[in-house]
């Protein structure tokens, strides 16, 4: 009886290991498989979350897309034009380009997509980026007007973003949330690659459009796994069954010297910041505020926790955006010696305790909230605590679901500082962040030169006109900081030894051109 | 036998009804609230518009009563997070589980029981102390730390085995490919069960082995094999499948951390992506859905300890 029982048990585990002639089976074919770390919405329009996002930027083009230098370029349509009033955009639409159905792509498709966009019944969740817009006229089957009710600068690169376009034909009539088909398992775009195969919980097969418009894909299929945890998906990408992730500066130790693993890095456009609630007395001041950026080391944190995988700040435009990141300007200073200076001018005496505290003997303490379970957020929140410390300030760390902190702190304004970031898309648009009184405006910035700059940065056009703009912008904030930067990251990726001819972009932005994806030896 | 069942379904629609109220109350009061209101990106009026449409502008009462309504007519709400019938959520990923829990079972009383077993009839012996040691291990070493370890030995060194799925996807779906993908999972979630099995099983032979109808067949000369896999094993099986009734509801609700670990596409994790993003329609049908298989598997295992020990008819 025992013998028996290891007789099966061992028969059992070598046979199937054999029959499967190893690991490796992933590697013969010509798919490359990328993680998602949730199941999709095939819907541009109606899903924020990453792994639809990722998904929909292969399936649903948009009218242009972003080059390596992030600049809107050529997609569906292939020119435009702006009046001279910058009130309407002219779009000249591709031609022959055809649906994953066979039915051919046309300015009602266009005219479609941006009426559900801007509607506020259909459910999407690109209306306050397309608050500009007022309607859409189709002017020929492959031309389209776009007219907006201000001058609105990032259009264009708000069309390369996520606002992927819909096929009309299938969507009209009811509203988008209830093509559960369309949505769950059989989308249809006009991308590179369209759905073979959906498997809740596991994966979505795509295979090559071979009427995609552009050239020939160069892979036969794209394989998104859903692997939600980051050290299954290491684990996944050293045993060859995935080609790129994303990784923190704390995976680097696993991926680093494994065998045919390369690691590359893209600077992404986000900034990563303590946010101070400026309603709060204590950080009302802009002194006080630029004095505890002088306290931090900004240095040490890029080279101790992000490893180096991060670039230095100036203000809120990161080094992303070439065009309007001004490069010039000093970055700023670790200067404890200022940060103390400044405070005590602001009306914080130094105790015997070396603790700072006001005349009515009241410390400088706050609390400082980090989500749960990013170690790079949570190393940096302890970095800048420790540098607080140094110069009399206490900040308490309090840690907590990213929900619970969003919903139940920050929105309300019931905070003091939170470690948070912004990823935005790749134009230097930071109205509603930090204008006064908008709806993003979480820290309750107000300063009235930095609200006229950052209107007529949007209203600009031009582009020479508007960079000087964004670093007029940037001076203001170096004088009045409207958070306090900590770095601009950039993206980690660990990339396989099969794939090829990745873009130099983040992988969202990478996936808008997943036709140049190759699978070597 | 009808009597005691009608009885036992009873009682479990009142606790699944009484889970159900906790749920929700414990769910509500978490902080937070659904991940699809925490981007922070929503302006207050888009914001506002989502909170209609779910219905979460309504008094916590409302909303249960509602959610009651419709849910023993059958429906439990569409999915925050996908948008589609939570029940369609839960079909899609009941399957993976059940194969996976099976195989686990399945593993668990191959290796548990023989092993209880034998471990008792040679107490103290080597095999009894090793096994004592290696169950002990296997009961306190975490899952997410000793998947990952059978990951990097099997898939990433030896390259052996798949590192996670249950297929390969994008690929041929062989029955030899998905053996592949099952073993590792099945062998983590196993272990820990497989550790209780066995130490459940020899302290039951250790207490049978000594009973006087033991010590007759030992008089009566029958060999000590026979002994114990003929009379013994029997009589200690009755005991241990109310163990194994236990072992359900952790093999099919608490597979999460396995199936994280293996990106098993199963419902311990769809509970688990519920719960953070506090997807109500999802948690409540994924926790009832739990507690009817927990609620169905403890009748059933009384019913089959019934059939086999006479002892227990009385109801």
């Amino acid at each position: 009886m025992r013998r028996a029982v290891h007789l099966v048990w061992l028969s059992l585990l070598f046979g199937a290991t054999a029959c499967g002639g190893g690991g490796e089976a992933a590697r013969t074919d010509d798919a490359v498989r990328l993680p998602i770390i949730n199941d999709p919405i095939f819907n541009p329009l109606l899903a924020p979350d990453l792994g639809s996002v990722m998904v929909n930027k292969v399936l649903f083009p948009g009218l242009v897309r972003p080059d390596e230098s992030l600049r809107p370029t050529p997609d569906l349509a292939l020119s435009w034009e702006a009046s001279l009033d910058g009130l309407a955009y002219t779009f000249v639409l591709r031609p022959n380009v055809k649906w994953h159905d066979g039915a051919p792509f046309t300015a009602r498709d266009v005219k479609f997509t941006l009426d559900q966009i801007i509607s506020a019944t259909s459910g999407s969740r690109l209306r306050s980026d397309f608050g500009a817009v007022v309607g859409t006229d189709i002017i020929d089957s492959l031309t389209v007007r776009i007219r907006l009710k201000a001058p609105f600068a990032p259009l264009l690169t708000l069309l390369g973003y996520n606002a992927g376009m819909l096929p009309e034909h299938l969507l009209r009539g009811t509203k988008l949330t209830e093509f559960t088909a369309f949505n769950r398992s059989t989308p249809v775009g006009t991308g590179p690659f369209k759905v073979e195969k959906t498997t809740p919980g596991a994966s979505v097969t795509l295979v090559r459009n071979d009427a995609y418009y552009g050239p020939k894909p160069g892979t036969g299929r794209i394989v998104f796994k859903v692997v939600p945890d980051i050290n299954a998906q290491v684990a996944q990408l050293r045993a060859g069954e995935l080609d790129l992730i994303t990784i923190e500066p704390a995976n680097l130790g696993s991926v680093q010297g494994a065998e045919g693993v390369r690691v590359l890095e893209v600077p992404v456009v986000q900034h990563w910041y303590v946010g101070f609630n400026a309603a709060q007395p204590m950080f009302a001041s802009a002194a006080v505020r630029r004095a505890l950026g002088y306290a931090v080391n900004r240095e040490a944190i890029v080279k101790g926790v992000l490893k180096g995988y991060g670039d230095l700040p100036g203000g809120t435009i990161p080094v992303a955006l070439r065009d309007f990141h001004d490069a010039t300007a000093p970055r700023v200073p670790f200067a404890p010696d200022s940060a103390k200076a400044l405070l005590a001018a602001a009306g914080w005496i130094a105790g015997a305790d070396g603790r700072l505290h006001d005349a009515s003997g009241a410390p400088f303490t706050f609390e400082l909230l980090v989500d749960k379970g990013n170690p790079t957020r949570e190393q940096s929140a302890l970095a800048v605590q420790q540098d607080l410390a140094r110069i009399g300030v206490t900040a308490t760390i309090r840690t907590m679901e990213f929900a619970a902190l969003v919903r139940d702190r920050l929105l309300p304004g019931t905070y003091d500082a939170t470690l948070i970031w912004w990823t935005t898309p790749p134009d230097p648009d930071q109205f509603s962040f930090y204008h006064t009184a908008q709806d993003n405006n979480n820290v309750r910035y107000s300063n009235r030169t930095a609200d006229s700059l950052l209107a007529l940065g949007r209203a600009t056009t031009d582009s020479a006109r508007r960079r000087e703009i964004y670093r007029a912008f940037q001076a203001v904030e170096r004088d009045d900081p409207p958070v306090l930067v900590l770095f601009y990251p950039r993206e980690i990726q660990a990339v396989g030894p099969r794939l090829q001819n990745v873009p130099k972009l983040g992988i969202r932005d990478a996936l808008r051109h997943s036709e140049q994806f190759r699978v070597g030896k | 036998m009808i009597a005691f069942l009608l009885r036992r379904l009873g009682h479990g629609v009142f606790v699944l009804l009484l889970v159900s109220t906790v749920t929700f109350a414990i769910m509500l009061a978490a902080p937070g609230g659904p991940s699809v209101l925490a981007d922070p990106k929503l302006s207050t009026v888009e914001r506002a518009e989502i909170e209609t449409r779910l219905g979460l502008d309504q008094p916590p009462v409302v909303q249960y009563t509602r959610w009651l309504g419709r849910a023993v007519r059958g429906d439990f709400g569409a999915s925050f997070l996908y948008q589609t019938p939570s029940l369609d959520s839960i079909a899609s990923r009941l399957p993976p589980t059940l194969l996976l829990a099976g195989a686990a079972l399945m593993v668990t009383l191959a290796v548990g029981i023989p092993l209880g077993m034998l471990a008792a009839a040679r107490r103290g012996g080597a095999l009894d102390r090793l096994v004592a040691a290696t169950s002990g291990v296997a009961l306190a070493v975490p899952v997410f730390w000793s998947g990952l370890m059978l990951v990097f030995v099997f898939a990433v060194w030896l390259r052996l085995l798949p590192a996670g799925g249950a297929m390969t996807e994008g690929g041929d779906a062989t029955l030899a490919d998905r053996l592949r993908h099952l073993m590792l999972p099945a062998i983590v979630l196993a272990s820990a069960g497989c550790a209780e099995v066995i130490r459940y099983t020899r302290s039951a032979a250790l207490t049978t082995l000594a009973l006087p109808f033991m010590q007759v067949a030992r008089a009566r000369g029958l060999s000590s094999r026979r002994l114990l896999w003929r009379h013994a094993l029997r009589h200690v099986l009755t005991s241990v499948i109310t163990v194994i009734g236990l072992q359900l509801p952790r093999l099919v609700g608490g597979a999460a951390i396995t199936e994280t670990v293996f990106s098993w596409p199963g419902m311990g994790r769809l509970g688990v992506e519920a719960a953070l993003g506090r997807d109500y329609p999802l948690v409540m049908a994924v926790t009832l859905v739990v507690s009817a298989g927990v609620v169905v598997a403890s009748i059933l295992a009384d019913v089959v300890q019934m059939m086999i020990d006479p002892r227990v008819r009385v109801a």
